[in-house]
């Protein structure tokens, strides 16, 4: 009541119209002074368009996604450049939502003029900038470990402008099939958040489950946001499983294991992830996650010369709690080989890049050598299997490496080729 | 709440509403002209705005003048967007987009009319309504996610730009930024022309009404679910259709566009604008959603919370949000309004 | 058959009790005073975040779990007596004004706590045997805690004179002022206590739980379900039966569909209750 001394009034039309000015005017000098600030030199910075979700619900991954590329960016232009240029990265918020990503990727190419776009992190959020980046086109360097391409999903995938530096489940998955079913046993239970990652990463996995003779005995998708899990854990435990082949992703895979181990479920089955990595791992704690089995193309604890120095300059950089993980490594990568592209044909145009980029190693990428294949602009690279060390204390002691490959080739993309 | 504070109340809106007239002529100038100073990004982004706008006002018709909130509005702005993507997938005679245009509005009234049916009749209070809106927006959100062998679940959806038709042969692309800004403004003026001659109605006054005292308009023989009903599915029809045409500016839809968080940001954006005044609600929410685009990326963190804080202040101080404000600053006579909810 | 339908009943009602313990709060402070408290779910996540904090400074769980809820109740009493009192009569305005507390205290949460993922270790790890299935004994502990704070609130909303100052107020405002209740301190108390479960509920939920700034909108849809499934104002009876229908319903239909067409069947079948039983399940009579 005392706060709702509320007046109708007449509105004094001077007064209205100052009001309409400015706003039209607030409207159009936002989103349009940056355009009018540019300015042109010799030296021009190379400006890269990063697209990272800096708010919204995976604002978890977010860090590591762009310091990863920032960090590349820092040491890029600490040894002189690319071809005497400056590399600059205009950082776009996705908020975790794919109608932001548009947006963003608009903003990036018109706007912001930048020569080409790295990162968004979900395939929602890639789909979504896909289209942007090819019509205006430009080269869509995407980070994120993933479900594989398939033509139907064109633009999002089997696209000419569209680079995939992170692994995809013939990568992931199939390397380790044969070690976990010896070990463990060949029953499966396939649990994942209901959406297409999980979705098309069970399908892969499955076809190498059959080709090892192995069989799934269910298979299980989970909305999001799900709190509670007891009658997913209680049809877990009537089954004859022997691994559990788990892809929920965000607060859920959290969510799910603190109640799987709690349960005690964790002495019977055989937990393997392929989503939990160093960050969520952390959310984890120890008591949540020790013994489980996780896949990635890299790891922070991974013995390497490479990753020693990368470590190194992160931690300098971003301090020594900061945690990287297979996505932020996926960006330093993607800046680095951009920039070695762009170096190799002398030239920043997006058919340089993408030239540039068609079957380039990269030698000194924190998990080893990696090489973009032509054929699919699929990365061919390292592949880890881990398990989380008991007891664990920090991201340095968090995983034991069981399996390695050092060059996981993966099946070869379901695209129409060439890539359109 | 006496006969003759309704009626000022209704009078004052009224008066609100003739100079509003000229200021809405002013913005409809400044964005038609606008092209000729800018190009570029800007005139690509502002039609989505708008088109969150025409939402924003659908929200206000609802809210400002028949007294219901709904936090569900996103929820019918997504169905548009997934109705334009499979019109574009499935129908291969005439116009897909045209189509689209009368089947969304369609879709989203049949919608808002059952569930506004079902609840109004029911006596269901206002503020239980609010609660039930949340549910459609998450029910939405998770339908699209999990049916995807039509909508392409949480990937999302792909929908190509529109052109204009006009009878046989001739064909007008909206593929360049300036067409469809001018076409997505065409829409919007004639939507809020619309909306104005709505509430100016006897309809229009029989929701203020509503929203002033239920109990009496009842008395006088109206049948106030029946009203409130029809408001809910004019304002599901216009968000239905808003959303039909952001699917094809954007270009891609995904579930997360009827999820509860776009909800409640539009609910954000009316309350600043001002929930009485259509004008107030677009305008507004052009101005924050383009704000929240120039800020997030220089500071994400902070941009959320001073949305918060600015929402709590003008719930608490500022009724009728920048709109209520403005007109308060001509400081002409005193009116106290009756009290809502 | 039989061990599975004991089985399925044992589920049931842990995450009865689970979800009543998240509702209990959102119970009182709807139901008593009318506010619909969209804040409820920044509530949660305060009171998860609060012990996670406090954890990490050396208490123990029990104790930390009560410093969170006791900060999440001083949280509560500053927005009631600062904005909430001045908006008892307009449920919209306060509906509004909790939703911005909702996103002002996430921000701040962000901000304060970082976005990271955190979780506090299971504060009584083991399980009991049941015969066909094995309970985690927290699980256990918290329907223990849960039925406790039902029986405690039920005797004092029955058996002392708060409770019949409250009830008084709830069921004839005027009267009640009349006869010479503080009615601006009697609602300072509701929403306070309501802001101390809330707190509570947060801290005891979150070792099963994520601990990240949305942790609480997770249960806000839910609690706001129960409540209304239940019945506005059936504190105790209602929110047990809300519960029951909304998490115990949830499991059973995933015995025959998928998880995502159960939650979004269950969602369905609130509205529809709400329209025959607008005044809850407990209640019949269609009275506004």
């Amino acid at each position: 009541m005392k706060f709702n001394k509320n007046r109708r009034t007449l509105l004094s039309r001077r007064t209205a119209l100052k009001g309409i000015a400015a706003t039209t005017g607030v409207a159009a000098a936002t989103l349009a002074a940056p355009t009018i600030i540019r300015r042109a030199s010799a030296a021009e910075p190379i400006r890269v368009g990063v697209i990272s979700p800096l708010t919204g619900a995976w604002t978890v991954y977010g860090r590591a996604h762009a310091s990863g590329f920032e960090l590349a960016v820092d040491e890029i232009n600490a040894r002189g450049g690319v071809l005497g240029r400056p590399m600059e990265v205009v950082l776009g918020d996705s908020k975790t939502e794919p109608r932001i990503v548009v947006e963003q990727a608009n903003r990036l190419i018109r706007q912001a003029r930048v020569d080409f776009l790295a990162g968004t992190f979900s395939s929602a959020e890639r789909q979504a900038g896909a289209p942007v980046a090819t019509q205006a086109n430009k080269i869509l360097l995407y980070p994120t470990f993933y479900e594989g391409q398939e033509g139907e999903y064109y633009p999002g995938v089997c696209n000419k402008n569209i680079f995939m530096f992170g692994p995809e489940p013939t990568q992931q998955v199939w390397p380790f099939m044969e070690y976990m079913m010896n070990k463990f046993g060949k029953k499966f239970f396939l649990i994942g958040s209901d959406y297409v990652w999980p979705q098309v990463t069970n399908l892969v996995s499955k076809r190498k489950i059959d080709e090892l003779g192995g069989e799934v005995v269910a298979e299980v998708y989970i909305p999001f946001n799900t709190p509670q899990y007891d009658s997913v854990l209680r049809d877990i435990r009537n089954s004859d499983a022997d691994i559990i082949f788990h892809t929920l992703t965000g607060s859920d895979t959290v969510n799910f294991r603190q109640q799987f181990v709690a349960a005690g479920m964790n002495k019977n089955f055989t937990l393997w992830t392929v989503d939990d990595e160093e960050v969520v791992t952390s959310g984890l704690g120890p008591q949540a996650s020790e013994g489980t089995y996780v896949s990635f193309d890299y790891f922070m604890s991974i013995d390497h010369p490479n990753n020693k120095t990368f470590l190194k300059s992160f931690h300098t950089k971003f301090g020594k709690d900061a945690l990287m993980n297979t996505v932020g490594v996926a960006m330093y990568n993607a800046a680095h080989m951009a920039a070695l592209a762009i170096e190799k044909t002398g030239e920043v145009s997006t058919d340089a890049i993408r030239e540039g980029l068609e079957d380039l190693t990269f030698d000194k990428a924190p998990q080893g050598t990696v090489t973009m294949r032509k054929l699919d602009h699929q990365l061919v690279l390292p592949s880890f299997l881990m398990r989380v060390r008991k007891g664990w204390t920090s991201v340095n002691d968090m995983f034991e490496e069981i399996q390695s490959v050092t060059k996981a080739v993966p099946l070869d993309a379901r695209c129409k080729y060439p890539l359109q | 709440m006496s006969a003759l504070q309704s009626t000022t109340a209704l009078q004052t809106a009224r008066r609100l509403g003739v100079s509003e007239s000229g200021l809405a002529i002013v913005a409809l100038v400044g964005f038609a002209l606008l092209p000729i100073f800018v190009s570029g990004y800007t005139i690509y982004i502002l039609p989505q705005y708008m088109l969150y706008g025409v939402m924003a006002m659908s929200l206000a018709l609802l809210w400002g003048y028949s007294g219901i909130l709904s936090i569900g509005q996103a929820g019918f702005f997504a169905i548009g967007g997934y109705i334009i993507g499979l019109s574009f997938k499935w129908i291969d005679f005439g116009n897909p987009a045209y189509i689209a245009f009368v089947v969304a509005p369609c879709v989203g009234a049949a919608l808002a009319g059952v569930l506004g049916y079902f609840l109004f009749r029911a006596g269901v209070r206002a503020a239980y309504f609010v609660l039930v809106t949340l549910a459609v927006s998450i029910i939405v959100e998770q339908v699209a996610v999990s049916q995807s062998q039509w909508t392409g679940g949480w990937n999302g959806m792909y929908v190509p730009r529109m052109s204009l038709t006009l009878g046989t042969g001739t064909e007008i692309s909206l593929f360049d930024d300036g067409p469809i800004y001018y076409f997505v403004l065409v829409v919007v003026v004639a939507i809020y022309i619309l909306l104005r001659w709505l509430v100016t109605s006897k309809f229009g006054k029989v929701l203020l009404g509503i929203r002033e005292n239920e109990d009496r308009v009842i008395s006088l023989g109206f049948d106030a679910s029946l009203y409130k009903t029809a408001a809910f599915m004019m304002s599901g029809a216009l968000a239905t259709l808003a959303g039909a045409l952001y699917g094809t500016h954007a270009g891609f839809v995904s579930p997360s566009l009827g999820g509860v968080l776009f909800s409640t940001e539009v609910v954000v954006w009316v309350a600043i604008g001002g929930r009485n005044s259509f004008l107030g609600a677009l305008l507004a929410t052009i101005v924050v959603a383009s704000l929240s685009n120039y800020l997030s990326a220089i500071a994400p963190k902070y941009w959320q919370l001073v949305i918060g804080v600015v929402f709590i202040v003008v719930i608490i101080h500022f009724r009728g949000g920048i709109a209520g404000a403005l007109g308060r600053s001509g400081a002409f006579g005193k009116h106290k309004r009756g009290q809502d909810g | 058959m039989l061990s599975t339908t004991i089985s399925v009943l044992i589920d049931a009602t842990l995450l009865t009790f689970t979800l009543a313990l998240a509702s209990l709060g959102l119970a009182i402070i709807f139901g008593l005073i009318g506010v619909i408290n969209m804040g409820h779910g920044a509530m949660l996540t305060l009171g998860a975040y609060f012990t996670w904090w406090t954890m990490e400074a050396g208490f123990p769980f029990a104790a930390a779990a009560i410093i969170a809820a006791t900060c999440v109740a001083i949280i509560g009493l500053a927005l009631e007596h600062f904005i909430i009192r001045h908006f008892y009569d307009k449920p919209f305005e306060t509906l509004l004004i909790t939703w911005g507390f909702f996103l002002v205290t996430t921000e701040v949460i962000k901000i304060a706590f970082g976005t990271d993922i955190h979780n506090i270790p299971n504060p009584l790890p083991g399980s009991f045997d049941l015969g066909v299935q094995q309970v985690p004994a927290y699980r256990m502990l918290l329907a223990i805690i849960t039925l406790g704070l039902f029986l405690a609130i039920g005797f004092v909303f029955y058996r002392t004179t708060i409770g019949i100052k409250v009830r008084a107020l709830t069921q004839n405002r005027e009267m009640a002022s009349l006869l010479g209740l503080d009615i601006g301190r009697t609602y300072k108390l509701v929403f306070v206590t309501g802001s101390f479960l809330a707190g509570l509920a947060g801290a005891l939920i979150c070792p099963m739980l994520s601990i990240d700034p949305y942790i609480g909108m997770v249960f806000l849809v839910r609690a706001f379900f129960v409540v209304i499934v239940g019945g506005i104002g059936q504190i105790l009876g209602g929110t047990l039966i809300g519960s029951f229908l909304i998490g115990g319903s949830e499991t059973l239909f995933a015995l025959f569909s998928t998880q995502t067409f159960a939650q979004t069947v269950v969602f369905a079948l609130a509205i529809i209750v709400l329209r025959f039983r607008p005044l809850g399940v407990l209640t019949s009579a269609t009275r506004t």
